[in-house]
């Protein structure tokens, strides 16, 4: 079971700031700061998936992710359910990949 | 800042006066398309842990252990591949290291709930489990008289719901293996489903999307760095630009910050 041991490292990250140093005895900036995770974290998600192993010149070549993607992009500007941009995402990647 | 500056929820409320806490009802409500779009990425790791060799159980049992997609994938690709456990330990801790941000972002609402709470509850943070609570601003806050036990009820039935729903489809992907045709479009769904989950954000204010720009940006540039470094990098640099941005905004209109 050589998952245990990254699990036991993942479970100590999730709670060292909550119960063992509580985040609230951090300095002010950086609990400022944290206000701005969330846009930050998700698109560098986001590009980190978007550019996989191809480099920073991934980012601007459109490729078939890039296509899904945007489809994604686009169905989540106009509806606030998460499900439907996952959806779109696949379909164009299914039929991309029909295609070609 | 808290909660985060947005348009106020558009949940309809019966009546004006009374607080409105959310629920299991609610949480159920958030889940379902949550678990929707998960779906997809799931199965690929019950699928990618059959077929790299490393096995079902191993699978299923990081799904419920580790309780992270992109953790577990990398775990699962390292173990294939005859990596040591120090290895493995060293990139999934990388990988995950932005569960540290997302725990103090979210330490407030664990501050006055019981002990168990507080050991057992910070198992559930994760992606969807953090960018849920950030989206709801009906949760108690710091200084914010309502109860601790709406955000416990909230937590334990979103999180609660997705750690079972992410391991039950974890299994499956790994039962449907041998029959699943072998197809990368599966890929794009952790991806996309971070990506819906972004857009609400950066329709709220200027800072969200200088930081999510300059995030984007910097992760890509960093990207060819090992062991999801480029993505921490990509996250910091966000976080800095965003609270310049902000730093800015409240300059150029004259308010106390």
């Amino acid at each position: 079971m050589t998952v245990l041991v990254p699990a036991a490292a993942t479970y100590l990250l999730r709670v060292v700031l909550i119960t063992v140093v509580p985040a609230h005895r951090l300095p002010a900036a950086l609990r400022r700061g944290l206000a701005h995770l969330a846009p930050a974290a998700l698109a560098a998600l986001v590009a980190t998936a978007l550019v996989g192993h191809g480099g920073p010149v991934a980012l601007v070549v459109p490729g078939p992710t890039h296509l899904a993607l945007a489809a994604a992009g686009l169905v989540a500007w106009r509806s606030r359910n998460p499900a439907l941009p996952v959806l779109a995402a696949v379909a164009v990647a299914i039929v991309i990949e029909v295609l070609s | 800042m808290w909660p985060p500056a947005g348009r106020p929820h558009r949940r309809p409320m019966t009546t004006t006066l009374r607080h409105h806490s959310p629920g299991v009802a609610d949480a159920a409500r958030d889940l379902v398309p949550v678990v929707v779009g998960l779906t997809p990425f799931a199965l690929l790791i019950g699928v990618t842990s059959v077929r790299s060799g490393v096995g079902a159980g191993t699978g299923v049992a990081s799904a419920a252990l580790l309780f992270g997609g992109s953790g577990q994938l990398t775990a699962i690709t390292l173990l294939a591949g005859g990596a040591g456990t120090g290895a493995v330990l060293a990139a999934v801790t990388l990988v995950n290291a932005r569960f540290l941000l997302y725990a103090a972002a979210l330490e407030p609402h664990f501050r006055d709930q019981p002990r168990w709470f507080r050991w057992a509850a910070p198992h559930l943070v994760v992606d969807p489990t953090y960018a849920m609570v950030t989206r709801r601003t009906d949760l108690a806050g710091p200084g914010d008289p309502a109860d601790p036990a709406a955000f416990r009820r909230y937590w334990l039935a979103a999180g609660g719901g997705l750690a079972v729903a992410w391991t039950g489809l974890t299994a499956l992907g790994a039962v449907l293996a041998p029959v699943l045709p072998a197809s990368s479009a599966l890929d794009v769904a952790a991806p996309a489903m971070f990506l819906a989950m972004l857009v609400p954000v950066l329709r709220r204010a200027r800072p969200a999307r200088a930081g999510a720009a300059v995030a984007g940006v910097t992760a890509a540039l960093a990207s060819s760095l090992p062991d999801g470094l480029g993505l921490l990098c990509g996250i910091a640099a966000g976080v800095v630009a965003a609270a310049v941005a902000d730093r800015t905004i409240t300059d150029t209109a004259g308010s106390p910050s």
